[in-house]
C-alpha cells in the first residue's frame, strides 16, 4: 500500500515538474552592433554570428565582421529592456511580449543622442534580424539580433 | 355461488341479502332446529368477546430490547463478508500501469491535434518580421527602407539605404 501510494506520488510529481518545466524556458537574445568590413586578413568571426556567416557576407560584401558592442539578455517575463552600445551607437531593444514564435521587439538605433532608426519586429526564435546601418569610415554599421 | 356452508355463515352473521334470506330459509330442512344452533353461536360469540380479550404483554420493552440484540448480532455477523466483498482492493500495480499508459496515450493524442492545429503552417510564420521602420529624416533626408525575408538562411534583413556616412572614428568600441 504504501508503495503504491508513493508511486503515484511520484508520478504526479513527475507530471507537475514536466509541465512546470516546459512552461518556465527562458531565451536568450543576443544584440550587436556589428562592423563590416574588408580586410587582407579577416580576423574569425565571432560566434555569435556563425550561423549567418554566409548570408553576411553574400549580402553585404564583406570579409570580416567585428562586434563594437553587444548584449545578452535573458528574457523571462518577455517585457524586458536592454541595451547594447559602443561609443557613438546605442540599440535600445524594448520586449513587447512573447508571440508564438518569439518576441515583440521595439528597436531604436541611437547615433549619439538622436535616434537615426526606429523599427518594430518580430524576432522569431529560429530567425536573426540584420539591419543595415549607416555607412562608416569604409565600413558598415550592422545590428544584428538573435535568440540564442 | 356460495356452498351451503357459506351460505349457512352468512346468515348466522346476518349477511344474506333479503332474496338470499328467503331462498336459503325456503330450503332449510328444519326452521327451528337452525334458529336454536343460530342462538347458540351468537351466545358463544358474545361468551368469547367478554371472556378472552387479547392478552396485553407486560414485558413489551424487554422483548424490544431482545428483539434489537438479535437483529444486530446477525448484521454483525454478515457485515464483514459484505463489506470485504463490496469494497474493492486498492488497485494493484499492474491495473496502475496500465491506466497511466492509457492517460499518457490519449494526453499524446490530445497533444498531437493541439499542437497540429498551432503550428504554423506558412514557412514565413517562422521568420523575424519587420512591422515597421522609419529613419530620422533629419540624420538621412534621403533614406530609404527594404525588408527582406531570406527563407533558405531563415535571416530576415532590414536594409536601409542613403543614411548618412560617418567617419572611421565611428567604429570605435
Amino acid at each position: 500500500m504504501p508503495r503504491r501510494f508513493l508511486l503515484l506520488i511520484g508520478l504526479m510529481v513527475a507530471l507537475i515538474w514536466g509541465d512546470v518545466a516546459s512552461a518556465g524556458v527562458e531565451q536568450m537574445v543576443w544584440s550587436g552592433l556589428v562592423m563590416a568590413n574588408n580586410v587582407a586578413q579577416p580576423d574569425k568571426i565571432p560566434p555569435e554570428l556563425n550561423r549567418i556567416e554566409g548570408t553576411l557576407k553574400s549580402w553585404f560584401g564583406y570579409n570580416q565582421f567585428k562586434v563594437i558592442g553587444q548584449s545578452r539578455k535573458t528574457l523571462v517575463t518577455g517585457s524586458e529592456d536592454w541595451l547594447a552600445s559602443s561609443k557613438y551607437f546605442s540599440l535600445l531593444v524594448d520586449a513587447k511580449g512573447e508571440t508564438e514564435t518569439g518576441y515583440r521587439l521595439n528597436l531604436k538605433l541611437f547615433q549619439e543622442k538622436s535616434v537615426l532608426l526606429e523599427t518594430e519586429a518580430r524576432l522569431s526564435k529560429a530567425s536573426p534580424l540584420v539591419i543595415k546601418g549607416p555607412q562608416v569610415g569604409d565600413g558598415q554599421l550592422l545590428l544584428v539580433l538573435v535568440i540564442q | 355461488m356460495k356452498t351451503f356452508e357459506e351460505k349457512w355463515t352468512a346468515w348466522i352473521d346476518g349477511e344474506l341479502s333479503a332474496a338470499e334470506l328467503a331462498e336459503f330459509e325456503a330450503a332449510l330442512p328444519d326452521r327451528a332446529a337452525a334458529e336454536a344452533e343460530k342462538g347458540n353461536a351468537h351466545k358463544l360469540g358474545a361468551f368469547l368477546k367478554e371472556n378472552m380479550p387479547a392478552r396485553a404483554m407486560g414485558n413489551e420493552e424487554f422483548f424490544h430490547h431482545q428483539l434489537r440484540q438479535g437483529i444486530a448480532a446477525d448484521a454483525r455477523t454478515a457485515a464483514p463478508e459484505e463489506s470485504a466483498a463490496a469494497r474493492p482492493a486498492f488497485w494493484p500495480i499492474g491495473r496502475l500501469v496500465w491506466v497511466g499508459a492509457t492517460s499518457l496515450a490519449i494526453f499524446c493524442v490530445c497533444a498531437f491535434f493541439v499542437m497540429r492545429e498551432k503550428a504554423p503552417t506558412d514557412q514565413s510564420q517562422y521568420l523575424t518580421q519587420i512591422l515597421n521602420a522609419r529613419v530620422d529624416p533629419a540624420l538621412g533626408p534621403n533614406a530609404t527602407i527594404s525588408m527582406f525575408e531570406l527563407k533558405e538562411d531563415k535571416v530576415t534583413v532590414l536594409w536601409t539605404e542613403g543614411l548618412q556616412s560617418l567617419p572611421s572614428e565611428y567604429a570605435t568600441k
